[in-house]
């Protein structure tokens, strides 16, 4: 008979469970923090301080106030202003000179450029 | 005399798979995932619809006040000293890269209740300090 006899199991287990609790809190952390896609955003024409190209066409500039839009002085909404510019336009791809007034936030003014921006418009040239 | 035979202990090679799989999404949202830019303050972004992908070099913040913000290194600056800060950290990035064959590319993060004139009036001072290709940031309508 023998007594204590069975021997020592050879491999002993590690335990796993302190390294799966660090495990699962790292995937946790990284998929709270964890942001998908770039940022967005709207490319803005930086007026060339020299020259330039000669300005073609009529002149278009669009103001951006508190109280509102104005194409050239009078007074326009977002919604047709894709249209009447469009008149304006030589080239699809012809500059246009956007104005900020008084009372005007960056909000009002990323409107006008997404609005323009919608329509094909999409040299905003911005001006103080 | 019967004797129990010992209960048996749970078998952690079951516990193996999920491991792999738990390591294997580990892996994949470190890869994936980008951190967020310290922020010198807090900044509403404006909405808009049709938009880029705005990647870019460096971001300036302008917050609802008018004050620009730039973070440098880790340090926060913020006023006019963050305009500086941004010509200094492109003179610096230019002087080991190509800047006229890769121009670096600035990212404005204004508030959506900014006055408009207030980022107007510092496009030019950018344009000063060498940044040709600007964009704005939005999110999403």
């Amino acid at each position: 008979m023998r007594i204590g006899g069975q021997p020592q199991r050879p491999r002993r287990r590690l335990n796993l469970t302190p390294m799966i609790d660090v495990v699962l809190l790292l995937l946790v952390f990284f998929m709270m923090v964890s942001r998908f896609g770039g940022d967005l955003g709207l490319p803005m024409a930086v007026a060339a301080p020299s020259g330039g190209t000669a300005w073609q066409g009529p002149p278009r500039l669009v103001t951006v106030t508190g109280d509102g839009i104005t194409l050239n002085g009078s007074a326009v909404t977002l919604v047709d202003l894709p249209a009447r510019l469009a008149a304006l336009m030589p080239a699809p791809d012809a500059p246009v000179v956007l104005r900020t007034g008084a009372g005007a936030d960056v909000q009002a003014l990323v409107a006008v450029m997404d609005g323009l921006r919608a329509a094909g418009i999409s040299r905003l040239v911005l001006v103080d | 005399m019967r004797i129990d035979p010992p209960p048996r202990r749970d078998r952690p090679e079951t516990l193996l798979p999920m491991i792999d799989v738990v390591l294997f999404l580990i892996v994949f949202f470190m890869i994936v995932s980008q951190f967020a830019d310290t922020e010198p303050f807090s900044v509403n972004t404006p909405e808009a619809v049709s938009v880029d992908v705005a990647r870019g070099d460096y971001t300036l913040f302008l917050g609802a006040d008018g004050v620009a913000g730039f973070v440098s290194d880790g340090a926060v600056v913020t006023g006019d000293a963050a305009i500086d800060a941004l010509q200094a950290a492109r003179a610096g990035h230019c002087a080991v890269a190509d800047c006229a064959a890769e121009p670096p590319v600035l990212r404005i993060k204004a508030d959506m209740a900014t006055p408009a004139a207030r980022l107007a009036a510092l496009l030019p001072d950018l344009a000063l300090a060498g940044f040709d290709d600007i964009r704005l940031l939005t999110v999403p309508k």
